[in-house]
């Protein structure tokens, strides 16, 4: 019965004598994405590509805008004490999850003190929460979380998907915690209603909603009432799903098909640059030939990073000069147009480095050895066209300095063992990370788990430490400043190449489309509607 | 019949254990492949290490494995955070539904084309030769792609993909089933005129039975034994062609699992999905030797 009613209700409405010219635009909408989410469970969240879907169902504490700042969101205010050990977080006192259970200082306290439970999410507990001493609760309304270190992150944590709020009592009692589902429930502008793995996810609006974070651009319930996410991951069938109307939005636009896109006057198609660090190749200096800055800097000179950009993206992509992405406001602009493309410095700089002979197939060599430089992709992450990118860049470095750039697309295994094993001359990364302080915590310091040039310098370690400890953004800026400048111009470790980017593709009508300012990936749902 | 069951059970046992010693063998190893693309500290390895029990010797974790499979249960996937069982459970049925269309739609073509052509004149002979050439080199993916663009993206009689009911299967399992058509119907084409040839067709013909009749009563059953024969092989084209048309067309399945799972190494999935293709396999060789029986009272001796 319970069904019967409202559809009742509705079809009574809808039969009522209202003028055509006032009937309600539709308020469901299909999306079609590239990528399905590996759990529904924002804590466990580790695709950036799926960062959609869980703003959908769950709101974070705070928000974060482009430029790096924090605004309000479940968390109307907060505070920070002087030795940046305390954060007195001031809540809503208006919110409830989907379950009807009300959110208060002691449910944020229980999802923190959740991550605690061994197995739950180990990277998130020793990364992120690794300065994390505990939450007090002074109020319903108040919370006190200590840290045992200043941690300038901590506040990029309260605004990711990790702190999506999911109510205490599904926290206890969802069948599949990790994975998440419509049993694990949060506070967000949208209710999961079903999720068909290979298919779709569908959900539907929580009509109760009223919080929005501070970037929104309206207030109370979100314009659609239904989204179905569909999920096709060949790039030419969502592109044909839009032009034929099956779907009203896709995501993931590639290169090829984005002009099609552009001359269509039914279509509208939106980009943006996604934070965190550039794609780029970084050099492991702890063996030859790459622990010679020569041929390091050699390397970047041999590439016309402009004519591989546009064989591969046509003009769609854009060039990276610092390992810090463009997004980012920690930037540093003047890196621009320092390095790469002059062909007569790349071939000098190897003469010098003593790779003066060549071999029968056009190869330098040097004590009978060959130039080479081998990366590894675990084909599973390989995406935007990298593999054709670095083919590109493979007939480059060869034809115009005779540098064997071998690119070896493999499974997850083999790359990994590679890595393991040091035994590789180029890795090749970018980093979606809403703060790229975080990123380059991990790729940077000697010990970083992610340090793939084995290039440790204790005065860098000194900059990026302090950058992470504190929470003066110029003074952030200032560090990573100069961060940048030494491993892109001095040391030469990293060759940038590209700044990911992500695409939206609409039908004309849909409106409200947006990235989110933290990632620059497709933002949630909230403010989405379809126009007449 | 209990000596067929005890060869199936070993066929399975030997399924799991070549599938556990591949990936074994296999570079890499397991705690690599839960860390992924991530961070990875010392810390990270060692609560993933703990918490599937890795620091265990390899062949306890393999007599827990079978332990475990014994009580029904596939264990846990590494990357999807959820029971293998349950996740194959919800994929079975939509692969199931794809690949009997696909079976139905390969055999009831490749049957209309045979029996329309064999010993018919040069033309139509020629025609469905070559229709079944493309049908079956060209592959499924770009069948599947061509099929979308013509009767979906521009004719727009079929949705792409979704729960749209029994016209989102239709392209699906035309891309699945044309290229056994292909095959099955050279086959069938090929036994039917052999058997129109034989002694016992001219016979048949001297009795005054005409020529449908004929083929429908004598020569099919004759054609078929060679074609049925194929069946085990399409049964492997169908799960593997499965793999490329459920993610080309956005639907759930088994073969997108299975490929993800063999990708990431998400090595529960893939045992489970080896031991149940096995259980397939063992299932329709069985039904295929009662088959022949059935078609050639010859073998029933």
């Amino acid at each position: 019965m319970k069904r019967i009613v409202p559809a009742l209700l509705l079809a009574l409405t809808a039969c009522g004598a209202q003028p055509a010219a006032e009937q309600a635009a539709p308020t469901s909408l299909t999306w079609a994405v590239e990528t399905q989410p590996i759990t529904l469970n924002p804590q466990q969240w580790s695709q950036n590509k799926v960062r959609l879907l869980v703003f959908n169902q769950f709101d974070a504490l705070l928000s974060r805008a482009q430029d790096g700042s924090f605004g309000p969101w479940l968390a109307r205010s907060w505070q920070v004490s002087d030795d940046e050990l305390t954060y007195t977080l001031e809540l809503r006192d208006d919110v409830t999850f989907h379950d009807g259970a009300t959110f208060d200082a002691a449910s944020v306290k229980a999802n923190l003190d959740q991550f605690r439970v061994p197995g739950y999410n180990a990277a998130v507990s020793s990364i992120q929460l690794r300065a994390y001493k505990e939450a007090k609760v002074i109020s319903p309304t108040t919370l006190e979380i200590t840290l045992t270190e200043p941690d300038a992150l901590f506040l990029d944590f309260l605004a990711s998907p990790y702190a999506g709020q999911i109510s205490p009592k599904s926290l206890k009692s969802a069948r599949d915690l990790k994975f998440g589902g419509p049993d694990l429930v949060g506070t967000g502008p949208f209710v999961l209603d079903r999720y068909v793995q290979g298919q779709e996810i569908h959900y539907r609006r929580n009509p109760a909603y009223n919080w929005p974070p501070a970037s929104a651009a309206h207030q109370g319930p979100a314009h659609l009432s239904e989204i179905t996410y569909r999920f096709l991951s060949e790039a030419a069938v969502r592109v044909g799903a839009l032009t034929s109307g099956q779907v009203q939005v896709i995501e993931g636009v590639p290169a090829t098909e984005a002009a099609l896109i552009k001359k269509d006057p039914g279509l509208t198609l939106h980009t943006a640059l996604n934070s965190g660090t550039s794609f780029s190749y970084y050099f492991n200096t702890s063996r030859p030939p790459f622990d010679d800055q020569r041929v390091r800097e050699a390397f970047r000179e041999a590439v016309d990073v402009d004519a591989v950009l546009r064989s591969v993206y046509q003009d769609t992509a854009t060039r990276a000069w610092s390992v810090v992405g463009k997004a980012s406001p920690f930037y540093d602009a003047s890196l621009e147009r320092a390095f790469g493309g002059d062909v007569a410095k790349a071939n000098a700089l190897l003469d010098a480095a003593g790779w003066k002979q060549r071999d029968a197939e056009g190869y330098r060599v040097k004590d009978g050895k060959r130039l080479s430089a081998r990366t590894f992709a675990s084909a599973a992450y390989v995406r935007d066209r990298r593999d054709i990118l670095a083919q590109a860049v493979q007939a480059q470095v060869k034809q115009n300095a005779g540098i064997d750039f071998q690119v070896k697309i493999v499974d997850a295994g083999t790359a990994e063992k590679a890595l393991d094993e040091n035994d590789y001359e180029i890795f090749e990364n970018s980093r979606g990370d809403s703060d790229a302080g975080a990123a380059l915590n991990l790729l940077l310091p000697g010990k970083g788990a992610l340090n793939r040039t084995h290039f440790s310098d204790p005065e860098l370690e000194k900059w990026i430490a302090e950058a992470s400890a504190t929470s003066d953004q110029a003074r952030r800026k200032e560090l990573y400043t100069k961060v940048q400048r030494t491993v892109v111009r001095d040391e030469a470790i990293v060759f940038p190449i590209y700044v990911p980017a992500d695409q939206i593709a609409a039908q004309r009508s849909v409106q409200g489309l947006g990235f989110d300012p933290a990632s620059g990936t497709p933002a949630a749902a909230y403010d989405v509607r379809i126009g007449t | 019949m209990i000596r067929r069951l005890g060869a199936g059970l070993a066929v399975l046992w030997a399924a799991a254990t070549a599938s556990y010693l591949a990936l074994l063998a296999a570079p890499g190893d397991t705690v690599d492949i839960l860390v992924g693309d991530g961070i990875d500290t010392p810390e990270i390895r060692a609560a993933i290490i703990a918490e599937w029990g890795l620091d265990r010797p390899e062949i306890v974790q393999y007599l827990a494995y079978l332990w475990r499979l014994l009580h029904g249960d596939l264990g846990r996937s590494y990357q999807l955070q959820r029971g293998v069982g349950e996740i194959l459970a919800a994929q079975v049925g939509p692969t199931a539904e794809l690949t009997l269309a696909a079976a139905a739609v390969g055999v009831t073509l490749a049957l209309v084309i045979a029996v329309g052509t064999a010993g018919r004149g040069r033309l139509a002979r020629g025609a469905a030769s070559a229709a079944e050439l493309v049908a079956v080199s060209v592959p499924p993916f770009l069948i599947g792609i061509v099929l979308l663009a013509v009767f979906s993206f521009t004719l727009g009689w079929f949705p792409v993909s979704g729960a749209a009911g029994p016209s989102a299967l239709v392209l699906p399992a035309l891309a699945l089933g044309l290229p056994i058509a292909g095959v099955l119907g050279q086959v069938l084409r090929g036994g039917l005129e052999r058997a129109l040839e034989q002694p016992f067709a001219v016979t048949a013909r001297a009795r005054g039975l005409t020529e449908r009749a004929l083929v429908a009563r004598h020569a099919l059953r004759h054609a078929l034994i060679p074609a049925v024969t194929l069946a085990g092989w399409f049964t492997g084209s169908l799960l593997g062609g499965a793999v490329i048309t459920e993610v080309l067309f956005g639907r759930p399945g088994l073969g997108r699992v299975a490929m993800d799972a063999v990708t990431g190494r998400d090595m529960p999935v893939v045992m489970a999905v080896v031991l149940l293709s096995a259980v397939v396999y063992v299932t329709i060789s069985t039904l295929l030797d009662l088959a022949y029986r059935a078609i050639d009272p010859r073998i029933r001796g």
